[in-house]
């Protein structure tokens, strides 16, 4: 369809322009021009051209009354013929005359309208195509058979950066930076093909960045022109810009890739137990009973791994339904600790929740808010060495009318070039790896659900060796959030 | 079974699988020394001198394909076959497993069964307990 409107404005032979655009023009001006000056040129000559006609007309009529009237005074040697007579047969073929003079002049001016009337229709016409061109985000450069530019859009003066030049010509090998847009052109010019179309991928970098630098990927789709006089009027290049529709698929196949290693390594362990069960390896019922806790461990760990990763979809999908409730997030704090308390209580790490005298309420989603809350103490405390501390932090913040909660832990810490990957899906830091099992989506679930479910914030701050701190914020009513939001 | 009494590194951060493969060749009179990633794995191939060493490919610190050309290059573990143990889809490709002596891969979820006999093939070690014996068992 681009191509299409390119066509229609600038093919090179301009007969495809005239028949879309204005076809009773074009019929009449045979094709050749397009320009809105040269129309109106082309219609004063139609009128000129008209009214030649109508001279010849009115000459041939005079011509006729001289000869009546000849004939008239040869005729007065012969028996006087009356007057009156005389005047008839000299007016009467006047007035039919100036009758058809005046019905034909009527004529042409209809004929002057209706071209006036095709002629503002076509400005109309080709003023909403330049619109149409103008706000288009795919570029669009149309040349000529001669190698010359035709047409840009701002879309294409931006991505290609088109160079100024006083060439009269505008060769594309001066105006266009990029060879191998340059050079694609001129390989479907040379094609010879105007039923030719043909797209390409393509890396471009911003025009006039130094060379290494990023580039994004466009889709480029180049037509030929068609011409009554030579093989190829011209070619046509539509530049669209899927840089994001690269990024989204290639973080798919990272996540399929991801998420099946992160599967098989308990299925694994699962499917090696059984076979070592089944296989006679466990000799004695201490290690048999070994084998059965460790195939639920890891039953387990699979499920959890699943319920995750289909709550993150659930969510970047907009399909999950929540049931929002004032929740009294002191209340929840505490709940979530009781979860936790056992795990901590294995390395000796407390865990303490701080806040005032006031109530701390928001509305929010009663599980999801557990599962944020599980997530965060989960890991303060997976990853906080034997004897430390976890302290959660419950405030209003009027500032942006929301509940303030924050986990503390004394632990690891997060390296600074690991901070801005933690909320990424299968995301681990490499070196903790070993401190504790993990499946690497927690974060990332708990980020989801706290901004897109919640409409609220979630920010980290840490330091190597010293501790971790991740604070939540949610909005005391979703309406008040989508208004601060708006 | 009377397994020789070679000895095999085995190395993977999954301590469920060290601990599976483990006891599968111990119980096939294998001796086995086991690391948690690939560095603790090289000083142990220096330290133990083992017949082979199984490795999983994804480890911290050290991966498997770069330990196997660690312990290709230096003199003492330069001949010590290894067996790879991914848990990915796809397996290595000639280039990658260049400059290695990666003999072998098994992709996860394994079975301890077939790995036991894949060891035993590449060590050339006599065995009653093939395949269709370890069914029968």
């Amino acid at each position: 369809m681009k191509v299409g409107t390119a066509v229609i404005m600038w093919g090179a032979a301009g007969s495809a322009a005239g028949a879309v655009l204005a076809p009773t023009i074009a019929s009449m001006i045979g094709g050749d021009i397009v320009s809105p000056v040269v129309i109106a040129s082309v219609t004063a000559s139609v009128a000129l051209a008209a009214a030649i006609p109508l001279g010849w007309l009115l000459n041939r009529d005079v011509d006729r009354l001289r000869r009546s009237a000849s004939r008239a005074l040869d005729a007065g040697s012969a028996p006087a013929q009356r007057p009156s007579a005389l005047l008839r047969s000299v007016s009467e073929p006047m007035h039919a005359a100036i009758e058809q003079s005046a019905s034909e002049t009527d004529s042409v001016m209809d004929r002057v309208r209706e071209l006036e009337i095709h002629c503002r229709i076509t400005d109309g016409e080709r003023d909403r195509l330049e619109e149409v061109l103008e706000s288009l985000q795919d570029a669009v450069v149309v040349t000529n058979k001669f190698g010359e530019l035709k047409l840009a859009n701002p879309a294409a003066a931006e991505i290609l950066g088109l160079k100024q030049t006083d060439d009269a010509s505008r060769s594309i090998d001066k105006i266009i930076e990029s060879s191998i847009v340059r050079r694609l052109i001129h390989e479907a010019h040379d094609a010879g093909m105007a039923s030719l179309r043909k797209r390409v991928e393509i890396e471009l970098a911003e025009p006039g960045a130094e060379e290494g630098a990023p580039t994004r990927t466009y889709e480029a789709t180049l037509a030929c022109l068609p011409d009554i006089k030579a093989p190829i009027g011209g070619v046509v290049l539509i530049l669209r810009d899927i840089s994001r529709e690269r990024e989204i698929s290639q973080m798919k196949s990272e996540f399929v890739s991801k998420a099946s290693h992160e599967l098989r390594t308990p299925l694994s362990s699962i499917n090696a137990y059984v076979e070592m069960l089944l296989d006679g390896e466990a000799t004695d019922e201490k290690s048999k009973a070994e084998f059965y806790q460790i195939i639920k461990n890891e039953a387990d760990r699979l499920g959890r791994l699943i319920d995750n990763m289909l709550n993150i979809s659930r969510i970047e999908a907009g399909i999950v339904q929540a049931q929002y409730e004032d929740i009294d997030f002191v209340k929840a704090a505490t709940d979530a600790i009781e979860v936790i308390e056992p795990q901590a209580k294995l390395k000796d790490i407390s865990i303490r929740v701080k806040s005032g005298p006031l109530l701390y309420a928001a509305e929010a989603d009663r599980d999801m808010l557990q599962q944020v809350y599980l997530n965060l103490l989960s890991n303060a405390v997976k990853y906080t060495p034997e004897g430390g501390r976890v302290t959660v932090t419950v405030e209003n913040d009027e500032t942006t009318g929301s509940v303030m909660i924050t986990v503390a832990d004394t632990g690891l810490g997060i390296p600074p070039d690991a901070l801005p990957m933690v909320f990424e899906k299968f995301y681990r830091i490499e070196n903790y790896k070993r401190v504790a099992k993990g499946t690497g989506l927690g974060l990332s679930l708990v980020k989801h659900i706290v901004e897109s479910v919640h409409n609220g914030q979630i920010v980290v701050t840490s330091e190597l060796g010293m501790g971790s701190q991740f604070i939540v914020s949610i909005p005391y009513t979703r309406d008040r959030a989508l208004g601060v939001a708006a | 079974m009377s397994g020789p009494q070679r000895t095999v590194l085995v190395i993977d951060d999954e301590a469920h699988i060290t601990h599976v493969v483990s006891l599968k060749l111990r119980n096939a009179g294998y001796e086995v020394v086991t690391a948690a990633d690939g560095e603790e794995g090289f000083e142990a191939a220096l330290q133990h001198a083992p017949s082979l060493v199984i490795t999983d490919l994804q480890m911290p610190y050290l991966d498997g394909l770069e330990l196997s050309k660690k312990l290709k290059k230096t003199r003492e573990t330069a001949d010590t076959p290894v067996l790879m143990l991914t848990a990915r889809g796809f397996g290595l490709t000639d280039g990658d497993i260049e400059d290695t002596n990666i003999v072998g891969m098994l992709s996860k979820p394994f079975s301890p069964r077939e790995m036991l006999n894949t060891i035993q093939e590449i060590l050339g070690d006599a065995t009653d307990s093939g395949p269709s014996d370890a069914k029968a068992a």
